[in-house]
């Protein structure tokens, strides 16, 4: 290392810039003392080594077992960096490992280590259900060697599966499968019907992906409610054929979508010639909105594909196909709609939570990836959690071209399509990552043409994703991935048995190309870490063209006019190259805004959640509503029996509860909607919106209170009631939905955006 | 209000925080008494006369406390990193790459903030070299020098340390915006401002004139009232957001609105027009010196209590107060906005009329407002003219302190409200 380097590293430090906080000497200096104990370990048996894990203790004891372990079930040592990885979420950090160093079973490690230390049960924390399936089943010999149970959650499980599940000493689960679990727990009106124990340690895996990507879209548990009215249905019929720039526009950003006066003029006279903006109309108004939204920004096989009759939502984050999950507030109908689809029942939002509420849950914290030190800064700031940088075991030798920018699509894919040709002939085995569903068809449309067969691999058919992955590295191998393929997944060079390792590597390894930039570097980087696996051979380029949609939005006046090209269309300039960099930058800042708005709105309404949740708890377990109405009612409840009035009272004031949660998160949700108008008045909006919801959430327990004392005046009990009797009616199906948010500048952001346009306008 | 403060103390966290804010303050007034090195003291006493009234060095002595005429540690005060930061402000309009830097959000405005920092210290070293000839010019009676002879090693020793000053005071603020409560720069600028309150308070009790010293606290007290009201005076708007499709009741009841204040532009048009009518008074006395002439009557003419300088303060007032809100609140904008996020005013339709609806209702609402500005400035020096008190009252000042304390009690009152649930779980 040179002294420059030296001195850079030691500033770094200094500064506690991420990753250089935990100092792996610590650890290193336990891995001869873990070795030490080796041959110890190495004469037992299985049933002796099992009965050595369940005394281990400290952490040595502990490493050392979970090795012979892990030798003795799946034939692999664990490498000396897996064990640091291993101690350092022992520590309660974030290991940052490169891919193919083995994160799952260095994860196997520290979640028996938990176990030993008393921090059971121990959830490991996924991104999808598949990695959480995988995950459990090929690391249950481990588990088993150790004297732990060890369970996965997935989607399809029943109620009774999960209960299994979450009774064993550690639980594979997917993020979402464990939130809305949660969010469920918290709306039992029986004890007995929780599935989640008391959470005790989340071993995150794809930390950055958990807790930063998906912390900006809030979990939320939807109940059916039954409507009369579908103004959707008639929207969509008017909306259809409207013209772009003519009837409606498209903002910068993508993200809203308004009509023009001549649009406005259109639809108000297909609906008869009424005046949308009257307050009478307001339902038309909001149906017509919803339907221009479903129909000009919302794109089949890009946001959404059919299948089945159904409208599935693609998970932007993932590629894949989020299970259950709908559109909020009639958008979802509005693109049932338009696809000619009969309509699904809607929904009210009946409990939500943060991703990053939820993790706070969890009394022991700790996660793993590839790509921690990039959001080291916001893993700090909101989850207090260290980044500890492990290094590789072999050092990746993968090749990483520069981004090759093209100036038209066209020629970028006609570029992409022939270099796949060359390393088809080749036999190097290739694999593309595409942004989204459409984009992977059209690419495997194109290479068809060309004469390249190829595997594709998107929300459509994920059922086959694990065969798919496997063979993505033999001999001659072209594979055509969304995101799906970008994160857990192993790809073995000369197919899933190796046959060909030798003839592939000497080609150069498999070959990662990316099909235009993401919205942020690291799941690039996610994508670039699928070549190069453990030391083997790999390369990886991106391919962008300037008419991708993340440049046009975000660097559009950024692109020099005539930007210095090849006859071929691939553009060599500084100033573009600069540009589409920029462009990868805004769209992480705004993100990582989103992040942040997300965050600061849910901080009052998690606390009010909390605190409802702990008084719920109570008038589950407790007799205090029987109680409170034998004060109210003596003699109504002297003739019941005790056991009843236990339950009918629990029934009525839970109803209660949850219907008052979910009118108030309502309340909140429309608040927040229109809080930022507040800033014209040089007030802080989120000032604005806690002075709102606070009195509110105040005013909650008596109502709450009024109620039930109401309810339970109105009915008359005998043996076998039930609370459907009293109108008690509970939603019948639950599903979940993500919520994105609008920022709003501040009056400096105003009054500067006002000068420049004012600037402009001269200049 | 009293009640929110009262509170505040109840709650252990809040309570540190304020401890935090006034310990951060108690310091920034302890340094505004330590002299900067090189300094002569004893000659400091008598210079005073040139930092009374209307001109620069008067306004800026106002806003940094007393510190510049005592040329302390803080002598330069806070300002220049207010300047800094409206520098760069403005900057990002003109330099595209400061534009570019902003748009990729927090980590550019991190960048910027800092360039903010580095231009605060070069603007204090500036500045400081202009105070260290400025007040060699000023002299005792003795005719000794604030600063004494310069070499340039005391320039340098001076400069040094009203740069470090200057700098210590943006990390104070930044500290309390950070870990304390309310925004630390209007909280420093307050607590400068309000420094001068007990020298008011003595010089209104040892005022000869008895009307005045009984009519005075029923005539602060009233603006004060007076201040309050109209500054929290505001016109809401409603507006109704037609982008959910659902069978539910509206349940907000009008908790959705546009407020337009009465007072839309703040305390803004007030400090411009006092920076500028400053200018008449300070050049006629550069340019007049002992002597009687022109000049000097000039200054005179546009002495801070003169009927000249109320006009020329009102004037200026209202058209500050027409250019900041037509700058800051555009009413084709907020129309635009509105509609691009699916959201209306019930009854009037979306684009042009109803940015025509915003406009005529913002005509209406600021002129009482710059009237409204321009009576809390000019009410002070009709009093005083009218009372032949000599005695410093300044709306300005009165405008900033009630307008500081307001902003930062309802933070606190905020911060109160997210910590109020421990009676909630008895």
């Amino acid at each position: 290392m040179s002294l420059a380097q030296r001195l850079k590293n030691r500033a770094r430090r200094f500064l506690e810039r991420p990753g250089t906080v935990v100092s792996l000497r610590r650890y290193e200096e336990l891995l001869p003392r873990i070795e030490a104990l080796e041959p110890e370990l190495q004469e037992l048996t299985d049933e002796e080594l099992t009965q050595r894990a369940g005394e281990a203790e400290g952490l040595v004891e502990i490493c050392a077992v979970g090795r012979e372990a892990a030798r003795r079930a799946l034939g692999e040592r664990p490498y000396d960096v897996q064990l640091l990885g291993a101690l350092a979420m022992l520590d309660g950090h974030v290991a940052e490992m490169a891919t193919g160093e083995g994160k799952t079973l260095t994860a196997t490690i520290a979640a028996y280590g938990h176990v030993r230390l008393g921090h059971g049960p121990v959830h490991v924390i996924t991104v999808n259900d598949y990695l959480a399936r995988r995950d459990a089943d090929w690391m249950r010999p481990v588990y088993t060697m150790l004297g732990l149970t060890v369970g996965s959650v997935t989607e399809i499980n029943t109620r009774e599966e999960r209960v299994e599940a979450y009774a064993c000493d550690v639980t594979y689960v997917s993020i979402n499968e464990a939130g809305f679990d949660f969010l469920r727990d918290q709306l039992v009106t029986d004890i007995a019907d929780r599935v989640q124990r008391p959470l005790g340690t989340a071993i995150v895996d794809e930390a950055d992906s958990i807790l930063i990507d998906e912390a900006k879209v809030p979990m939320v548990l939807a109940g059916a409610i039954t409507t009369e009215l579908d103004p959707v249905h008639a929207a969509d019929a008017v909306v259809r054929g409207l013209v772009a720039h003519r009837d409606y526009e498209i903002s910068e950003d993508g993200r809203t979508i308004s009509l023009t006066n001549r649009g406005l003029k259109t639809v108000e006279a297909k609906l008869g010639g009424i005046n949308l903006y009257d307050e009478k109309h307001l339902a038309d108004l909001a149906a017509v909105n919803v339907a221009l939204y479903a129909h000009y920004l919302l794109q089949r096989d890009v946001d959404y594909i059919v299948r089945n009759g159904t409208v599935e939502l693609v998970d932007e984050m993932r590629g894949r196909v989020a299970q259950r999950r709908r559109w909020p507030d009639g958008l979802h109908a509005a693109v049932e709609a338009k696809e000619g689809l009969s309509p699904s029942a809607e929904g009210e939002v009946l409990g939500t939570i943060t991703v990053q509420a939820y993790i706070g849950l969890y009394k022991t914290l700790c996660g793993m990836t590839a790509t921690a030190v990039h959001v080291g800064d916001q893993l700090r700031e909101y989850y207090k959690l260290e980044v500890a940088v492990i290094p590789p075991n072999t050092p990746c030798i993968r090749v990483d071209e520069p981004t090759r920018i093209y100036a038209t699509r066209a020629e970028r894919d006609e570029a992409m399509v022939a270099l796949i040709k060359e390393c088809h002939e080749k036999g190097r085995p290739v694999l593309v990552g595409t942004l989204d569903v459409k984009a992977s068809e059209e690419l495997a449309a194109q290479l068809a043409e060309a004469g390249v067969p190829c595997t594709v691999l998107n929300a459509k058919n994920d059922a086959e994703e694990a065969a798919i992955i496997a063979e993505a590295g033999t001999y001659g191998a072209v594979t055509v991935s969304t995101q799906m393929a970008g994160r857990g997944v192993d790809i073995r060079l000369g197919g899933s048995d190796q046959r060909d390792w030798e003839r592939v590597a000497e080609l150069g390894g498999l070959l990662v190309i990316g099909a235009g930039m993401h919205e942020s570097r690291r799941v690039d980087d996610q994508l670039r870490g699928r070549a190069g696996r453990q030391g083997d051979p790999g390369g990886s380029v991106f391919f962008v063209s300037l008419e991708d949609e993340l440049i046009v939005r975000h660097a559009g006046n950024e692109i020099p006019p005539s930007p210095n090209m090849t006859p071929d269309g691939l553009v060599e300039d500084e100033r573009v190259d600069w540009a589409v960099a920029h462009a990868q930058r805004v769209a992480e800042g705004i993100n990582y805004e989103i992040h942040r708005n997300t965050w600061r709105y849910s901080l009052v309404i998690e606390q009010q959640r909390k605190a409802l949740a702990e008084r719920r708890e109570r008038v589950l377990t407790t007799n205090v509503t029987a109680e409170m109405l034998a004060e109210y009612f003596p003699e109504k409840c002297e003739q019941m029996d005790p056991e009843l009035l236990t339950r009918v009272s629990r029934a009525i004031a839970l109803y209660h509860i949850d219907r008052l949660w979910a009118e108030h998160l309502a309340m909140l949700s429309e608040v927040r909607e229109g809080v930022h108008l507040r800033s014209l008045a040089r007030v802080d909006p989120l000032d604005e919106f806690h002075r709102t919801a606070v009195p509110a959430f105040n005013a909650l327990i008596p109502e709450i209170e009024r109620r039930t004392v109401e309810t339970f005046e109105s009915i008359s009990v005998d043996e076998d009631w039930q609370p459907e009797q009293a109108k008690l009616i509970r939603p019948s199906a639950t599903w979940t939905y993500l919520v994105h948010d609008a920022p709003f500048g501040s009056e400096m952001d105003r009054l500067f955006s006002a000068a420049t346009r004012g600037f402009r306008k001269r200049r | 209000m009293l009640q929110t403060i009262a509170n505040a103390f109840s709650v252990p966290e809040i309570r540190r925080k304020l401890a935090f804010t006034a310990a951060i303050l108690l310091l920034y007034r302890l340094g505004a008494y330590i002299p900067a090195p090189g300094v002569n003291i004893d000659a400091v006493e008598s210079i005073e006369e040139n930092f009374t009234g209307s001109n620069i060095l008067g306004f800026l002595n106002l806003f940094s406390g007393g510190s510049l005429q005592r040329l302390s540690l803080f002598a330069l005060g806070i300002m220049p990193y207010i300047t800094a930061s409206i520098i760069l402000q403005l900057l990002t309009v003109v330099v595209p790459s400061l534009e570019r830097l902003q748009k990729e959000g927090e980590v550019g405005q991190q960048k910027i903030t800092q360039y903010t920092r580095y231009l605060t210290v070069g603007l204090s070293f500036a500045q400081a070299l202009g105070y260290v000839f400025l007040f060699q010019s000023f002299q005792d009676q003795a005719g000794q020098s604030v600063v004494g002879d310069l070499t340039f090693g005391k320039v340098f020793l001076i400069v040094i340390s009203l740069t470090a000053g200057t700098t210590l005071l943006m990390w104070m603020g930044e500290l309390i915006t950070q870990r304390g409560i309310g925004n630390g720069i209007s909280l420093m600028i307050f607590a400068s401002i309000a420094s001068s309150i007990p020298g008011g308070i003595s010089a209104w009790w040892n005022n000869q004139d008895q009307v005045f010293v009984v009519m005075m606290p029923f005539i602060a007290l009233a603006v004060i009232v007076g201040i309050v009201f109209v500054q929290e005076g505001q016109r809401r708007i409603p507006v109704q957001y037609a982008k959910r499709v659902v069978g539910r009741r509206m349940t907000t009841g009008g908790s959705t609105y546009l407020p337009l204040r009465v007072n839309m532009a703040g305390v803004i048009p007030v400090i411009f027009a006092a920076s500028i009518m400053a200018f008449p008074p300070t050049i006629g006395q550069l340019l007049g010196g002992a002597d009687e002439n022109f000049w000097t009557d000039f200054a005179n003419f546009f002495n801070p209590n003169g009927w000249a300088y109320v006009v020329g303060e009102v004037f200026f007032i209202i058209i500050f107060t027409y250019f900041y809100t037509a700058v800051t609140f555009n009413p084709v904008d907020q129309a635009d906005n509105l509609k691009k996020y699916g959201g209306f005013i019930p009854g009037v339709r979306p684009g042009r009329p109803t940015a025509e609806y915003l406009d005529r209702i913002l005509s209406r609402l600021t002129f009482p407002g710059a009237l409204y500005l321009g009576a809390v400035a000019a009410l002070p020096t009709i009093l005083i003219s009218q009372t032949s008190a000599n005695f410093y009252f300044g709306g300005t000042s009165i405008l900033i302190v009630v307008g500081v304390a307001l902003d930062t009690v309802k933070q606190l009152e905020a911060q109160l409200m997210m910590r109020n649930y421990e009676g909630f779980l008895k």
